[in-house]
This record gives C-alpha cells, structure tokens and sequence, in this order.
C-alpha cells in the first residue's frame, strides 16, 4: 500500500498540475528563472511535469549586471547540465544611462533595471506567459494571488480585475493584449522550499550557506562586497563575518544574515526555527509603504 | 536613541535571532493539507479571528508581529492589538476598511498544514465566498453573538453546500459582549442545528469564541468553563483533509500527452479520485475504449500504484489516439459522455448573461463551445426556493440547462467534484464569467430540455465528413492524427461561435 501524501508531495503535484496546465493553454511561456532556491525548485518542477520530454519552453534570466558572481556560475551551470534554452536579457538603455543600485532609489533602480527589462523581454519575444516562482507567503498583496495572473497590454497588474479561480480549473484564455504571469508555488512557504531542496538533492548557489565573507555594514543590514564597484564610506569598515544569504537578488540590494550554517541540513534547521521573514533582507520592500502592490500595479513580477 | 543606533540594533536583533536557534521543529513532511475557508460579514470580525489564529496558534515571523505591534491601530478602548492587519492585505481595502477578495493564508501546527481561504462577507461578494469554497475542506462560518444567525448565515450555507463544503463549523464570536452567555451560545447553536439539518452537512459544530481577546480561538476559554468541547484550532487540527482520501471511482484528467522518441507515450494528468495500479483496466469516457496501464511513470521513478493528489503519466498498453480533454476511468463507473448537462451556476462577471454572447465550457482539462444556455431558474438562498427566470447577474445562482457543441467526459458533481464541475468562459475577453456544478447529465444523444427551435437561430451542423474533406483533407490516412482533428473542428467551431453562430460537432465516425 503507498504511504499516504505528505503536504510535500500535495505541493509537488500540484506545481507539475500547474506546469501542464499553462503548457497546454498558453501559446508561448516563458520560465523566469532568477537563479535562486525558489527558481531552483520551480526548474526541477518543471522537469517533472514534462519528464521524460523536454521542458517544452525556454528559460529567461533578467540580468542586472548587478547579480552576484557565484549566481551566473551556477546559471550556466545548471543549463549545462539540464540541456536548457536559456535567454539572458539585460536592458541595454538603462545600463547604458548607468542606473545602477548605488547612486539610484531601490525603486528607480528596480523598475529600470528588472521590471522594464522584463517588460522589454517579454513583448521582443511575444511571450504570452511567464512562470514565476511567487509565494502567497511572501508578502501581503501576494496573499491574494491567483495562480494564473492575468496582466493588461503594458503588462498592468489590476487587483480588482483578476479573474475567480474556482476548483482546479485555470483558465488560460487570454484577452486581446493580454498577456498571464503563471504561478506554480503560490501555495508553498519558504521552509517548503527548504524542506523540498533537501528531500530532493538539489544543489543551490552556495551564497545561501555559510562561510567567511567580507562585509560592511549599511543602513543597519550587512552586505557583502561582490566587486569593487561599490567603495565603502571612510566610516564603513570591512570585516569578515561568517554570514549567509536567505534570499538572493543584485548584491548591493541583499542583505546577508550572520549563520553558521554551512550546508543544507544546516540551512533547513535554521529556516524551521528562523524567527523573521525572508524578505526582511530585501532592501526594495522597505522603500515605501504598499512596495509591492505599487511594484507590482506597475508590471513587476 | 538615533535613527543610526535604532537601524544597528534592529539589524543585531535580526542576526542574533537566526543564530540562536532555538527548538528545532521537526523537518519531517506535515501530514497533508486542510483547506479552511471563512466566511462571515465585515461586522462579524473575521479578519480578526483569523488574525488572532495567526498569532496564537502558528510560527508567525518576529518582524510580522513587530509590523502589528509598532501599528498605531488598536482596538477594544486601545488594550488589543488589530489582528486583522495581518490579514487585510490590498492597499485599496486597508483605505475602504473591507476585505475585497480572496485571501490564501498558511500555517503549520505540529501536525499539518493549514492554508485559510479569506473570503469576504459582503452581499455583493457571494461570488468570491462560492469560488473560495471550491477550494476549502471545511469552512468556518462566523456569526456575532449578540446577532446570532442571520440572513447572510443562511445565505453562506447554501453556498457552501451548493459548492461541495461538507464540513462546518460555527463560530460563535465576541461570547465577551454578552458576557460569556451560556444560555446565548445555546440559543444560537439550535438555530444552526436547524441549519445543519436542512443542507445535511457531514459535520457541523458550533463553538464559542472571542477573537479579540483569544478566547477558545487556540486556547481553551477560562472565561467558559460551561463549554467543554475543544478550542477552534483543536477542532480544525482533526479535520480530515480532502486531498489526501482516495476514495471513489478512479478519475484522471489528461492534461497533455508526453513523448520521448518513438518507445513513449505518456498521458499526463494528476488523478482526482480513486487509484490505479499498473495492470488495471481503465476506459476512456468519450470514445469507450479501454487499455491497461502498462506504467505509472514519474521522473523519481515508476509507480506499482497511484492515489488521488497525484500527478503522473499513464503510459498504456495500446495506443488509444486520446489527447487534452479526455478523462481516463475504471470501466465499471466511467463518467458519462454528454453533450446536454443540467448544472447550478454562480454568475461571476460584471456582466450579465448575454444570450447573444458566445461562451465556452471549460472542464477539468477540456475546452468545448456552449451551444446553448438556458437559464431556468434563480434561487433563492435564503429559502432556497426557485423563482422562474430566463438570465442571470453577478452574484446569482442559477439552474440552468446547457448544451454543448461536441460530447464531453461529465460527472455530476455529487459523483466527482473534479470532474463534475466546470466554469464559463466568455470567447472573446476570456473572462471567466461563471463557475458550475453538474447535477444532471443526459446521454450523448438526447437533450435536457425540448429545443425551442421557433425562437433559435439554425444550428450548423460540421460533421466529420464535412471537415475531412476540407479543413482536415491533409490528415487522411495519417495514423494517430485524431488529436488534430478534433482540434481543428474544435478551433472552426470557435470562430463561428464567436462571430454569433451556434455550432454543432458531429464527429462519430460513419
């Protein structure tokens, strides 16, 4: 007799349900893949869905020229293994006015550098869909969520216009200029993701354990110096400090947190026990009130 | 102290937290999933209540709870804190002081995961409270105890019982404002027996609570000792999850068919109801025809046997030219294939039925045009009474009669709800405009309702000969081109029922 489902393997399948659903509906998706644990997870679902067939669409990565080094090494790594269709896309006019997250707002620098340059990826390739790794637990506007997410022509999120989704029937039908944001772990929390991770092998970018790291310390969050683009004021000393990464973006904008957990199972207890929420260490969240829910009206993912 | 020391010392409250790790909760997989809707008017304090299960009763973060206790909002003469903050998610609702849609909240206790479906208590709102009881196992109903049952409590069962909730449980808030009443909480527990008995829910259990102040909510009420049934989360922690019982007739959906060069031929789907085991025999509903399951294949592996809940790819014994749409079962209790259902509906749109409109049927993996939709009757949720009528508004339900371009896989809802349930979706915008239970389904060749040919348009009729000389001239002969074809009768019928023509399929073959 099968051992009863575990809420693991409820989340699992309904992810891979998800996966199938949107290949099937959708004309063109796209996977947005940002390299970190939860496009890890997303990934590895997106191979089971369609095992043993290829995953029937490519995966896009939004450079920022701002991600850590280790991340890009990892990226191209996992593609070689995989055998992935990746598109990498940077925007070209924003770096080209060097916006970058040093001299400008979390919010300028967000939406020139991620949420125009998705914009710009999605409309040159004519995607109609894009996977997403978004959690309802992250954040209060993502609390309300659909799984299928439909955006209006400029890539507008409208609250109050999504459609019900009733049972497990994800309607893909799309409206004239409209394009969908797919979301397959909606229903699972960052200590799933951890918890996933460990039960199914899967490598991460080592950024998420710890080691010895050089770091300054900002605005009261400790950031790591990647490269030598950002020079730290007379006041802020470098110090090396055993700390890892609960979440990973552009690394001026990620703040490390002090760990002495050096690998999964290290990681996975500390997660379970972590007593703050994950995006804490995300600098953009914190730039205003309602952050999100503004990013996100405005076409961030 | 500074702003500067303030942001140093948040930031070492923040590092210290994660390296002092205290006790370690267990990393083992929780005990499945139990979904728990909510529902209640915006009076009844259900943010709060939720809010206040949030608090008590789950691993909450620190900088969460920090957010709630730096927020300037406080109720009851300032002495609690607003639990509903943690709830009310949308910027636009924290202005107007409502909750405006569906909200999906998880937390764990030791034993399982909990995920709470928010919906709002607004009359105007029944649409989001039936669309959030497609997903719950059990719902909390929520009533003030100086009111009791009320119009909209009655309205709410009916919908939880026309959607498929099978358990309820009522709670009895703000017991504090009546003084902890006895004799009140066992007034208002016979109206909602009367209640249970008219819809026949499985399970119904009324409990008294207080949310602000916490009462019965995860702890046990010291205010209360006259009551000795268990706190609400205790009650919730012995629910059964729906997701993980097997039982029933097998059921799964094809979703999509997987191919790996010429030695595979998956059908990928995730299973609804029953099991399936390698070797058993299981029917396609549409064209009858049987295999056997030669592999329950996964990329972690082969399976010998698959439950509900699972997501899989059955590859057979022979190839049954099946594609997206068709739903697989045992034999013995094969859903029917129908092109003539009787069905419930909750309108979900802005925009009322347009009988001039083009709509389609989306079921568990299938797309079909609506060749007709006959609305019957309203019902009243109160009474539950039928009031004769030929359309329908948002908010409404409905009973009508719906006839379908081609035949499709069908249960009715009370067999299976994955597969007896559905939603409309209007052609040209793509909105989904309402979501449906089957409760009646006529055979492949006979109508629900008489057809009223005096005041209908001419149906066209495209049957199979028709397309194979035409649209479908380059697949003849072609082995497994079934899937295309069909296809490609489907995506005709759709641009004429769009453009205002009402279509049949004829696609059995002479």
């Amino acid at each position: 007799m099968t051992a009863p489902l575990s809420h693991l393997d409820l989340l699992e399948a309904e992810a891979i349900h998800i996966f199938r659903e949107a290949a099937a509906e959708f004309r063109k998706p796209v996977l947005m893949y940002s390299i970190g644990k939860d496009s890890t997870v997303l990934l590895h679902l997106a191979r089971k869905a369609f095992w043993p067939a290829k995953i029937p669409f490519p995966l896009l990565h939004i450079d920022t020229t701002w991600k850590f080094r280790e991340m890009i090494t990892f990226r191209d790594a996992a593609v070689a293994e995989h055998g992935l269709d990746l598109i990498v896309h940077t925007n070209r006019d924003g770096l080209a006015r060097n916006i970058n997250p040093l001299d400008h707002t979390p919010s300028i620098y967000t939406d020139v550098m991620k949420t125009q340059a998705l914009k710009q990826a999605l409309d040159a390739h004519g995607f109609d869909a894009a996977f997403g790794g978004a959690r309802r637990d992250e954040e209060a506007s993502r609390a309300k969520e659909r799984v299928f997410s439909f955006r209006s022509a400029g890539h507008r999120w409208d609250p109050r216009a999504q459609r019900p989704e009733m049972w497990r029937l994800l309607n893909g039908r799309l409206g004239s200029g409209e394009t969908a944001r797919v979301f397959p772990l909606s229903n699972w929390t960052e200590k799933d993701i951890w918890r996933y991770l460990a039960r199914e092998k899967l490598a991460v970018v080592p950024l998420y354990f710890a080691a010895d790291r050089p770091t300054i310390e900002r605005n009261g969050q400790l950031l790591v110096l990647d490269d030598a683009r950002l020079t730290p004021a007379p006041h802020e000393k470098i110090v090396t400090r055993r700390v890892r990464f609960r979440t990973l973006g552009c690394w001026p904008l990620t703040a490390a947190v002090a760990s002495d957990a050096t690998d999964i199972d290290g990681v996975v207890a500390e997660t379970l026990s972590a007593r703050t929420s994950e995006r804490i260490g995300r600098l953009i969240d914190h730039d205003q009130a309602g952050a999100m829910e503004k990013k996100k009206q405005e076409g961030y993912f | 102290m500074s702003a500067r020391q303030a942001l140093k010392s948040a930031a070492a409250a923040v590092t210290s937290t994660v390296t002092s790790a205290v006790a370690v909760a267990p990393q083992r997989d929780l005990a499945g999933i139990v979904r728990v809707l909510t529902c209640g008017s915006v009076d009844d304090g259900k943010s709060t209540l939720i809010g206040r299960m949030l608090w008590d009763g789950s691993d909450l973060f620190d900088d969460q709870r920090e957010t709630l206790r730096k927020s300037d909002r406080r109720v009851l003469d300032g002495k609690h804190l607003d639990y509903s903050l943690l709830v009310d998610g949308l910027i636009a609702e924290r202005a107007q002081g409502i909750t405006i849609d569906i909200a999906w909240r998880t937390f764990d206790t030791s034993k399982r995961r909990f995920v709470i479906i928010d919906s709002p208590g607004h009359e105007q709102y029944t649409r989001n409270m039936a669309s959030g009881a497609s997903h719950a196992d059990v719902a909390i109903m929520l009533v003030d105890a100086r009111s009791g049952i009320k119009r909209q409590t009655r309205r709410h069962a009916a919908i939880l019982d026309l959607f498929g909730v099978r358990r309820v449980v009522l709670a009895v808030n703000k017991m504090d404002l009546v003084d902890w009443s006895e004799a009140r909480f066992r007034e208002i527990e016979a109206d909602f027996k009367a209640l249970q008995w008219r819809f026949g829910f499985d399970a119904a259990v009324a409990i008294p609570v207080a949310s602000v102040t916490g009462d019965n909510i995860v702890h046990r009420s010291a205010n209360m000792p006259w009551y000795q049934g268990p706190a609400l989360l205790d009650h919730l922690d012995q629910v059964p999850s729906a997701a993980t019982q097997s039982t029933g007739p097998f059921r799964m959906a094809v979703q999509t068919v997987l191919r790996d060069g010429q030695d595979f031929r998956g059908l990928a789907g995730s299973i609804t109801a029953g099991t399936v085991r390698v070797g058993d025999t299981i029917v396609d509903a549409v064209s009858r025809r049987e295999a056997r399951i030669a592999r329950i294949a996964t990329m972690s592996g082969d399976l010998e046997e698959a439950l509900s809940g699972q997501a899989v790819a059955l590859v057979l014994d022979r190839d049954l030219d099946i594609s997206r749409g068709a739903v697989l079962a045992s034999p013995q209790s094969a859903p029917k294939a129908t092109q003539a259902i009787e069905a419930r509906l909750v309108w979900l749109s802005e925009q009322p039925l347009d009988p001039g409109n083009a709509y389609l049927l989306r079921t568990a993996t299938d797309l079909v045009p609506v060749a007709r939709l006959d609305v019957q009757a309203r019902l009243d949720l109160e009474t539950l009474a039928r009031a004769p009528a030929s359309t329908c508004a948002v908010n409404d339900i409905a009973v009508a009669a719906i006839e379908l371009a081609r035949p499709v896989a069908l249960d009715t809802f009370a067999v299976s709800q994955a597969t007896g349930s559905f939603v409309l979706v209007d052609t040209i915008t793509g909105a989904t405009v309402a979501g449906g239970v089957v409760t009646a389904v006529a055979d492949a060749t006979t109508r629900v309702a008489a057809p009223d040919t005096a005041t209908r348009n001419t149906v066209v009729i495209l049957s199979r000969k028709q397309l194979a000389a035409g649209v479908c001239a380059d697949l003849e002969g072609q082995a497994g081109s079934e899937g295309e074809f069909r296809r490609r009768a489907g995506e005709v019928a759709k641009l004429l029922q769009s453009n205002g023509v009402a279509v049949r399929l004829d696609l059995d073959r002479a």
